[in-house]
């Protein structure tokens, strides 16, 4: 055979050269978006059936719980239910009185916005952008583009979707860029991902009140993210002597690594443009 | 040893290996598990390039290389190449690796998995973004282990190890 009389330098100078076109086909013109959907259909029914163990577990462990600590967490979270409330009479009033002043304004209403719960299906291991798979795809909705947060906080942004799954790029992953505010001060900024399951506050002069405590919060000036969701701490401020700008380390607040349901927030198309 | 490997490496068994390393690579993996985890695929198909190269060769690496780059949502690519290059190394090496004992033959898989595991990081640089780190290199470690009990295990199944490992 052909193949079979080519020396193995030959095989794989081919195989390399294809390899290198793969690459250049993904990264300079995005072709292959289809491969990767046909991967997915293929993998994903190995997916939900290894990650059914894990699933199982989690439920009979919860099916044991004593009965003590439920009675304690409901009081809890009746406790909370109840300040909840009053925060929630409370923003009710605000919205009432926000749409009136808005309304005076003559201000655009802000979108309203939908939920699509999602489970985490798989973390990815690229070494280069840190990703999560989630087990709701293009057939609830889903975009590229559109936020996903936990319970604490922004967790990413969704960046490619296959009929039943999606790939979330994180927060925290190398390069990924958050516009930002400090709620304290209500300066605005950029975060970026360190990949280190970190991120940077990047380009603030040198004289910006920040302290470690600090929370940021999506600014909503990027039209991605809806403004105040919260992203961030700050943990370490420090000056540097050769540059203009603060070098400021902050800890993602959604739990990166650990949540296993998340929320993708999926705006409502505007409804008015003047 | 070759020989009983080679009549007992059928297409089957084979297959039977190579989709079984792709399960446990779909296993939801987390926190220092995912960073450790030994690259199950690569051990799988070097193995079988060393034993089997006339059925596993370039054209499977590149396949399952694509597939790895699809479960980590890496470029398309990354993986096939540094797989190919893999394979390359262990059918230069073959001769030579056949004739060691478990932990030396995994002493020499260490350089040929670290040469894998730098060609992926050096295609994911030039194509995406520089490092994080060297965290890149632990699965190499983890790799060589692994090929390590792979490797005792056939001997043991093919029952040859116990007084050569004594």
């Amino acid at each position: 055979m052909f193949a079979r009389r080519l020396g193995p330098t030959a095989r794989l100078m081919i195989w390399l050269l294809a390899g290198l076109s793969c690459v250049v086909v993904d990264v300079r013109y995005q072709a292959l978006d289809g491969l990767r959907s046909g991967f997915s259909l293929l993998l994903q029914p190995v997916r939900e059936v290894t990650r059914a163990p894990v699933d199982v577990a989690a439920e009979l462990t919860g099916f044991f719980t004593r009965h003590r600590l439920l009675q304690k967490e409901r009081d809890a979270l009746l406790a909370e239910q109840a300040q909840l409330l009053v925060g929630v009479n409370n923003a009710n009033e605000l919205a009432r009185e926000n749409a009136e002043l808005r309304a005076l304004l003559r201000l655009q209403a802000r979108p309203g916005q939908q939920v699509v719960h999602a489970a985490l299906l798989y973390q990815g291991h690229d070494w280069f952008a840190q990703r999560l798979t989630l087990d709701q795809g293009a057939g609830a909705g889903l975009r590229s583009g559109l936020p996903v947060v936990d319970a604490d906080g922004l967790v990413g942004q969704v960046t490619r979707v296959y009929p039943g799954s999606s790939e979330v790029t994180l927060v925290s992953s190398a390069e990924q860029l958050t516009p930002v505010f400090v709620e304290r001060t209500g300066q605005r900024g950029l975060a970026a991902g360190s990949g280190h399951g970190q991120l940077e506050l990047r380009y603030m002069p040198s004289h910006t009140d920040l302290r470690p405590g600090d929370r940021l919060m999506t600014s909503g000036i990027d039209r991605v993210y809806p403004a105040g969701i919260p992203v961030a701490t700050v943990t370490r401020v420090s000056r540097s002597q050769s540059s203009p700008y603060l070098r400021v380390d902050c800890l993602p607040l959604a739990g990166l690594d650990r949540s296993r349901g998340v929320l993708v927030l999926i705006a409502a198309p505007q409804v008015t443009t003047r | 040893m070759n020989v009983s490997v080679h009549a007992a490496g059928s297409w089957r068994r084979i297959f039977g290996t190579l989709a079984l390393a792709v399960l446990l690579e779909q296993l939801p993996w987390s926190g220092w598990a995912l960073i450790a985890r030994p690259d199950f695929v690569l051990v799988g198909v070097l193995f079988w390039a060393l034993h089997q190269p006339t059925r596993v060769g370039f054209a499977t690496a590149f396949f399952l290389g694509l597939l790895a780059d699809f479960q980590d949502g890496a470029v398309f690519g990354q993986h096939a190449i540094a797989y190919v290059i893999g394979v390359y190394l262990v059918l230069y090496l073959r001769l030579r690796l056949l004739q060691f004992d478990p932990s030396r033959q995994a002493a020499q898989m260490f350089p040929i998995l670290l040469g894998v595991q730098f060609a992926v990081l050096l295609i994911g640089w030039l194509a995406v973004n520089p490092p994080t780190g060297l965290g890149i290199l632990i699965p190499v470690l983890s790799s060589t282990v692994l090929w390590y009990l792979v490797a005792l295990f056939v001997r043991l199944l093919h029952g040859k190890g116990a007084q050569d490992r004594a």
